[in-house]
């Protein structure tokens, strides 16, 4: 009878362990989401300000300077799904890379204390996304293991637990040019 | 960067004045020491053998008092000429090496910052510093200095209580300005047992404390190395896959496994030592060529942690 009541025991805190391992997981998989929106959020309130700076300066950006004006309306709209936002950021962030780039045609520009800082904060939130990301992927890897594992397999889908995806790179973003580039022009 | 020491003038004429100073030294305490040990001797024929202990007693007494007071006469000469080397023939080395290099032999880092740095887990009851190195390589500030720190536990036992000393850290505690800003801490320790089975209980069971443990996508850093901190995001900003690269690197260099820590926007590295650095020899001559390789060695790696890490690339708003 005893040994009977300790196993139940037993397997009760396991399942109670086990149960709120999974839950802790899920809720650090949507926390790490988060934690990206939040950065990405940061790094769409950079643009009015980047935009003015670069407007001042250039003559011959202003295609790039509107393209990346929608591409911001549109990522902080509201109306948009995470993965098109993901995309819009991918974007942006091509865009943003390449008017960089461009700076070298701009001594003035290149020279002008605001867009230095709007340059290194940008470089930084690329950095801090970087790591958003990274985190959020961490966090999928550890509930995917959990789930998948036995034998967290045999109640995952009684649960309704599902494996996730973690977040790929763009080809686009896998051939940019480093961060550090951008300040050796 | 100069490297031949043993060339320089200047290097050879300190160690050469210094050389007589040892000399003087050496034979001060070895007669010290001869005479401590005569009288022991003494005291011990005339005690045991002979059976005269009273006089055994005094002349004993006599000849250890007289050899104290040659080892005791000695004691500021020896802290003048340690202090010596330090100041002109280490110091010299630094700034050949470079300008900004500064050592203070009688200060180090405070215990505080020692603690606050979370290198390690045990708050030292001994704790000793010295040979603080100051300087700067471009934009990044660093100073290090050598720290000895120990716990120590107490055991009962029928003759009182014995008290034991055990080291936390013997070596090198290094610190930088780091290159980001960032407001929580990260700590990276060596993947020994304890911190492999610490880091296991609190991710698959419960965990005490509010540091979180960090994984991370680089296998060989993840093998050797378990990482703790408050904030997962920034724990991950401030070891990017480079970092990580650069640190394990850094690990190789190093004799013994290195810990690190990230706190207050600043870098605390611990390199263990099994040896003291900076240190004159007393017996042995000052004139050996391989004399100051070892410690000139040592500035050196420390001198280049700033270029390994790639702490002077100022691009993410922290100057």
């Amino acid at each position: 009878m005893i040994i009977a009541l300790i196993i139940i025991g037993l397997v009760l805190i396991f399942g109670i362990t086990f149960y709120n391992g999974l839950i802790r997981k899920k809720n650090q998989v949507t926390n790490a989401f988060s934690a990206i929106d939040v950065m990405l959020k940061k790094r769409f309130d950079l643009i009015p300000n980047l935009v003015e700076v670069v407007k001042q300066y250039t003559n011959y950006e202003q295609s790039t300077l509107t393209k990346i004006v929608e591409l911001r309306a549109k990522a902080t709209s509201g109306n948009v799904s995470d993965a098109e936002k993901a995309s819009l950021d991918a974007q942006l962030s091509t865009s943003v890379k390449g008017l960089m780039v461009n700076v070298e045609n701009y001594p003035d520009l290149k020279a002008n204390t605001n867009f230095l800082n709007l340059q290194s904060t940008w470089t930084d939130s690329e950095e801090q996304i970087a790591a958003a990301r990274r985190t959020y992927n961490a966090s999928i890897t550890d509930y995917n293991n959990a789930i998948m594992m036995f034998p967290g397999s045999l109640f995952a889908g009684m649960l309704n637990y599902y494996p996730m995806s973690v977040l790929e790179t763009a080809e686009a973003e896998r051939k940019n040019v480093s961060a550090k580039d951008l300040f050796n022009n | 960067m100069p490297t031949d020491f043993l060339g320089d003038a200047t290097i050879q004429a300190v160690l050469a004045k210094l050389e007589i100073d040892r000399k003087k030294i050496a034979k001060r305490q070895t007669t010290g020491y001869i005479l401590v040990g005569v009288g022991i001797v003494i005291g011990c024929i005339f005690s045991f053998i002979f059976g005269i202990p009273v006089f055994g007693v005094i002349a004993g007494i006599i000849s250890a008092s007289v050899g104290g007071y040659f080892l005791y006469n000695t004691g500021s000469d020896l802290s003048a000429y340690r202090n010596s080397f330090k100041i002109d023939v280490i110091g010299h080395c630094l700034k050949s090496l470079d300008q900004s290099l500064c050592i203070t032999p009688d200060k180090g880092i405070y215990e505080n910052e020692f603690t606050e740095s979370q290198l390690f887990t045990t708050s030292p009851d001994r704790y000793s510093t010295e040979d603080l190195v100051i300087g700067k390589v471009d934009k990044t500030a660093f100073y290090f200095a050598e720290i000895h720190a120990e716990y120590k536990t107490e055991t009962s036992t029928k003759n009182g209580t014995k008290t034991e000393w055990h080291d936390i850290f013997k070596g090198i505690i290094f610190t930088a300005d780091f290159n980001k800003n960032f407001k929580s801490f990260t700590v990276v320790r060596p993947r020994d047992f304890g911190n492999a089975f610490g880091a296991w209980f609190s991710k698959n069971l419960f965990s005490i404390t509010s540091k979180d443990i960090i994984n991370l996508e680089n296998v060989d850093f993840e093998k050797a190395f378990v990482t703790y901190g408050m904030d997962q995001v920034e724990a991950r900003y401030i070891l990017t896959p480079a970092m990580m690269e650069r640190i394990l690197t850094l690990n190789k260099q190093s004799k013994l496994n290195i810990s690190l820590s990230f706190i207050n926007s600043k870098l605390y590295i611990a390199f263990p030592l099994d040896r003291n650095c900076f240190e004159a020899p007393i017996f042995s001559t000052l004139l050996n060529p391989n004399l100051i390789n070892e410690d000139i060695n040592t500035i050196k790696f420390m001198f280049d942690v700033i270029k390994e890490l790639d702490l002077n690339t100022r691009i993410w708003g922290r100057n």
